[in-house]
């Protein structure tokens, strides 16, 4: 059993607080994201839990043992770091093995584990090569094999990716899922990448400002966001927003926007003349009539062709919209494309003002 | 009256014992800090224990530039003399003539002796064989490896009167020979060329490394416009390395006080004292010699001030220059 | 500035330029190593050849005289070897000091630490002085000691701040990486940092074996025993009566070798070492520029 609790977990720098009271639970063997802009708190949070940043408040646990005062070296976890801290002068074997070194383990033992970790990550022929001599994702499985072979209750990952080419990065993306269903270690993870919280994480967690925005799994934050930077920071290329007024009639509620209407969902809190932020994503942008679905005209500015999508950019009082759709091989009449289509339900609504979502009854 | 105020008046008291336990806060966190950090405290300890005991200590000791200082009696039992000792030494003529040789010295080093390495930094850069780079590089760092007491040698034995190279030379072309090393006339040039020799090439280690950081675009677009190399050296790598040449420059002047003193106590004698003699020498001589510890203390204070103050005003200023640079 | 290192491009006033650049620092480069042709010129010539001024660049009357009696002098060899102890040990107890203190230094867990930079950095900025430095050796008793050369001249700031910021310049990760996995200080120190500061510590080595080497001024002042002197003072002590012309050239002169030919055999003898570990303190400061700062 290797949950994790931190309970208002604070961390202060003199008079300025970075991270906000954050609380969260992790159950045994999740993969957890955390993922925001810089300097949002999220490595700051990480740190704090293994134990290379001093807690200001709250409470960190691994297993309902409390840790805050625990040497690193003692919280039966392993890090993952951002530019893998290698060791030139040793070889990956000798990289591996570092931490087995030093807890004086017995040299045979030393060269099992460290096959066995070898054969799982596929890093046997090159164990006596040095770090200078082996390829980015290469040093990132050696890096992880160091973690590995600790056996932790807990992998920790800052940004572990960051440094590599984005082919790489899908690549290793794919590993370390991989790896994770194999091992079956809970993880906690860090990224500014959302496309990587998206792939990787059982559930994410948004960060911003020190604090938490929303947790969930993908689809959830995907599709009920919680406020308008989850929105925005989830999916490429973001949810598209404007701002609408509300018209609350006997018939259902409507958006009012450029000099058009469109039905959106019915919503409890929704007033009449309300100043509301209008929401929809750019896959859930229809070009094909459908029932229920509002018609727009617009006029197409742009077409991305990405291959089998496109990304149709156009206008709405002054903002740019993405609209995303499968291209089925032909692009030729996309750009003379003159109505739109908004679900009634593929709406989301946020209030102006919180910017949380609105939620429907 | 203050008892009763403080009786009467409750919060007077809490604000001592307040002091007294942010004191005790800040104890118990030291006394953790140590718990957790001693290794490193044990690996500062030596080092922190030598700068006292043989750089700190000694400057407790120089006091004795402002007493009447006897060996029996020790530093703590001699009694103060003030400033005297500085009003002796500045009627000293020695001491001024001291004083005048450091800078006069010091200054035909800097005239002379500062473009060397410029100027060899820049023929260095134009060599295109890089075999016979290296070899001249090779060759022409070595003399500054080599200790003060063998150049000083080499240099005694080439200008010896009767049988050094020099003068074999000069009655090759008619002229009598000169015995160089006990002619004040002849002290200075001969100490700043030897300088010279020994480390120009050393020296031009930091402007070739500028050189090396200028943009090769920029000769490249210069071939295209038809300039020749020497036009591109004085056009285009001396501007570049300008910055470092000055910064060089004021570190230069901010320890013009520094002479290679142990050349000079190589190559001089009584009879050159009057163009040779510098302050350290003359601390040498009155302190080390003479064992006259009070006036020689007080000569090397001075001469440390006056230091600190030109390098603090050199590196003050070559900061200011640094940011409006290539730096 | 090898953008063009096809001479057949090159102007007629260019190639000029190139020659004549060439000549200069061949000019130069054959003054810089003249001189101790000429000095080793001298060593081998016989005695009176050296008095009859004969000797200019090549050896005449070709003799090993000099040698001979140079290398069968006892005080000779102590003072080679009092060199090398002076050296060896110098130069270790530099390391042993320096490198645990700069590493310490660098760490941001050091309470205080820009008070203990501070006192580091003042001394290159201000020092007592000859006098009281020697005084302050006499207090301590090292007068006349081989501990005293050795151990009060073991740091200096320079070094000390110049391997700090080698070692400031590493990553924070290899340091928590290696907490993680349990190292305490020594071990991150030792297993860690060390290595990777291979090449500014070899830096600081050989300028140190280099420094100790030449060093010959407080040897002089702090040495009484004619056992203890190392070689630098034992040469000095022969060249300085070669000022003395008289006294010293009744005791020393015969055909054979004279008080040049014997200096110059002992200057011979002091600088092979220096020559020998030359070319590693060549490669070693080449890379040490970039350490430095100063731009590659």
């Amino acid at each position: 059993m290797s949950t994790v609790k931190l309970k208002n977990l604070v961390k202060r720098y003199g008079d300025v607080t970075v991270v906000h009271g954050i609380d969260l639970e992790v159950k045994s063997k999740e993969f957890v994201v955390l993922v925001g802009p810089s300097g949002c708190g999220k490595s700051t949070t990480l740190r704090m839990l293994a134990g290379l940043e001093e807690i200001s408040g709250g409470e960190v646990s691994i297993s309902d043992r409390v840790i805050n005062d625990v040497a690193p070296k003692d919280r039966d976890i392993a890090m993952v770091f951002q530019n893998y801290a290698l060791y030139p002068h040793l070889s990956v074997a000798e990289n591996i093995a570092f931490g087995l070194r030093i807890r004086k383990v017995p040299k045979d033992e030393i060269k099992t584990i460290v096959a066995d970790v070898a054969k799982v990550l596929e890093l046997t022929p090159l164990l006596d090569r040095r770090p200078a001599d082996l390829s980015g994702g290469q040093r990132q499985r050696v890096a992880m094999g160091r973690a590995i072979v600790r056996h932790p209750k807990v992998f920790l990952f800052d940004e572990p990716l960051s440094n590599l080419d984005a082919k790489l990065r899908t690549q290793m993306r794919a590993e370390i899922k991989q790896l994770h269903k194999r091992l079956g270690v809970t993880s906690i993870y860090v990224t500014h990448d959302q496309i990587e919280a998206m792939t990787l994480a059982d559930r994410i967690v948004v960060m911003s400002d020190g604090r938490i925005e929303q947790v969930g799994t993908p689809m959830e934050l995907f599709n009920t966001p919680k406020n308008t930077f989850v929105a925005t920071f989830i999916g490429s290329p973001p949810m598209n927003l404007i701002e609408a007024t509300a018209e609350v009639t006997d018939e259902g509620c409507y958006a009012l926007f450029d000099g058009q209407r469109c039905l959106i969902p019915t919503l409890k809190e929704l007033t009449h003349r309300d100043e509301i932020i209008f929401g929809i994503r750019p896959e859930y942008i229809e070009i094909e009539p459908s029932e229920g679905a509002t018609e727009i005209n617009v006029k197409i500015d742009l077409v991305e062709t990405l291959g089998s999508e496109a990304l149709l950019h156009c206008k709405f009082l002054g903002k740019q919209f993405v609209i995303k759709v499968e291209t089925h091989g032909k692009v030729n009449n996309l750009e003379n494309l003159s109505k739109l289509y908004f679900r009634q339900n593929a709406i989301t609504v946020f209030d102006k003002t919180t910017t949380n979502a609105m939620m429907v009854n | 009256m203050q008892d009763t105020i403080q009786d009467t008046m409750p919060g007077v008291n809490d604000s001592s014992s307040m002091q007294n336990s942010i004191l005790t806060k800040k104890l118990k966190w030291l006394v953790m800090h140590f718990k957790k950090e001693w290794q490193i405290y044990l690996m500062l300890a030596p080092t922190v224990i030598w700068f006292i005991v043989f750089l700190y200590k000694p400057m407790y000791g120089l006091q004795i530039a402002f007493k009447d200082y006897s060996i029996f009696k020790g530093i703590t039992e001699s009694p103060w003399v003030g400033l005297e000792h500085f009003y002796t030494l500045f009627e000293n003529d020695q001491f001024i003539r001291a004083i005048k040789n450091t800078v006069m010295i010091s200054g035909a080093s800097l005239i002379f002796g500062f473009p060397v390495p410029i100027i060899l930094a820049l023929m260095f850069n134009e060599i295109l064989n890089p075999k016979f780079k290296r070899t001249a590089q090779t060759i022409v760092y070595l003399p500054h490896f080599i200790s003060a007491v063998i150049i000083a040698g080499i240099v005694i034995t080439a200008f010896a009167p009767s049988t050094g190279v020099i003068n074999l030379m000069l009655n090759a072309f008619g002229y009598d020979s000169v015995y160089f090393l006990i002619k004040p006339e002849w002290f200075r040039t001969i100490f700043v060329g030897t300088g010279i020799w020994q480390e120009a090439g050393f020296g031009s280690i930091v402007f070739l490394a500028a050189v090396s950081g200028v943009n090769p675009s920029l000769y490249e677009s210069a071939v295209v416009d038809g300039a020749t190399r020497f036009q591109m050296m004085y056009k285009i790598t001396l501007p570049c390395i300008l910055p470092t040449i000055l910064i060089m420059l004021i570190i230069r002047i901010g320890n013009i006080l520094e002479v290679g003193f142990e050349m000079i106590i190589m190559l001089y004698q009584p009879a050159t004292y009057q163009t040779a003699d510098v302050i350290s020498t003359f601390i040498y001589r009155q302190g080390l010699q003479a064992a006259q510890y009070d006036m020689a203390a007080a000569a090397g204070l001075f001469n440390a001030v006056i230091a600190f103050l030109l390098v603090i005003t050199a590196n003050t200023i070559s900061k200011r220059v640094s940011n409006t640079s290539l730096w | 500035m090898s953008f063009s290192e096809n001479m057949n491009l090159y102007s007629k006033g260019d190639k000029a330029f190139v020659y004549l650049n060439m000549f200069l620092v061949s000019m130069f480069t054959i003054s810089t190593l003249y001189p101790f042709i000429y000095v080793t010129s001298l060593s081998f010539s016989l005695g009176d050849a050296v008095t009859a001024g004969e000797v200019m660049l090549t050896p005449v009357d070709f003799t090993l005289a000099a040698y001979e009696l140079v290398l069968f002098d006892p005080a000779f060899w102590q003072a080679y070897m009092n060199t090398f102890i002076y050296t060896i040990g110098g130069t270790i107890t530099s390391l042993v000091i320096i490198i645990p203190g700069a590493y310490a230094l660098s760490r941001p867990q050091l309470a205080g630490r820009k008070y203990w930079n501070m006192l580091i950095a003042f001394t290159m900025w201000f020092n007592a002085g000859m006098i009281p430095f020697f005084l302050n050796m006499k207090d301590l008793g090292l007068l006349d000691s081989y501990i005293g050369i050795i151990i009060g001249f073991a740091c200096n700031a320079f070094n000390i701040i110049l391997l700090r910021n080698f070692f400031e310049a590493v990553p924070a990760s290899f340091e928590e990486a290696a907490r993680m996995d349990g190292a305490n200080d020594f071990q991150v120190l030792w297993q860690v940092f060390i290595p990777l500061a291979k090449p500014a510590i070899a830096t600081i080595t050989l300028f140190c074996i280099v420094a100790r080497w030449n060093g010959f001024f407080w040897a002089m002042v702090l040495l009484r025993d004619e056992d203890k002197v190392p070689l630098q003072v034992y040469l000095r002590q022969i060249i300085t009566q070669l000022s003395d012309d008289d006294t010293f050239a009744s005791t020393l002169i015969t055909a054979a070798y004279s008080y040049e030919t014997v200096s110059s055999a002992i200057m011979v003898c002091s600088i092979i070492p220096v020559l020998l570990i030359y070319p590693w303190v060549q490669k070693s400061f080449n890379k040490g520029i970039m350490l430095g700062g100063v731009k590659e």
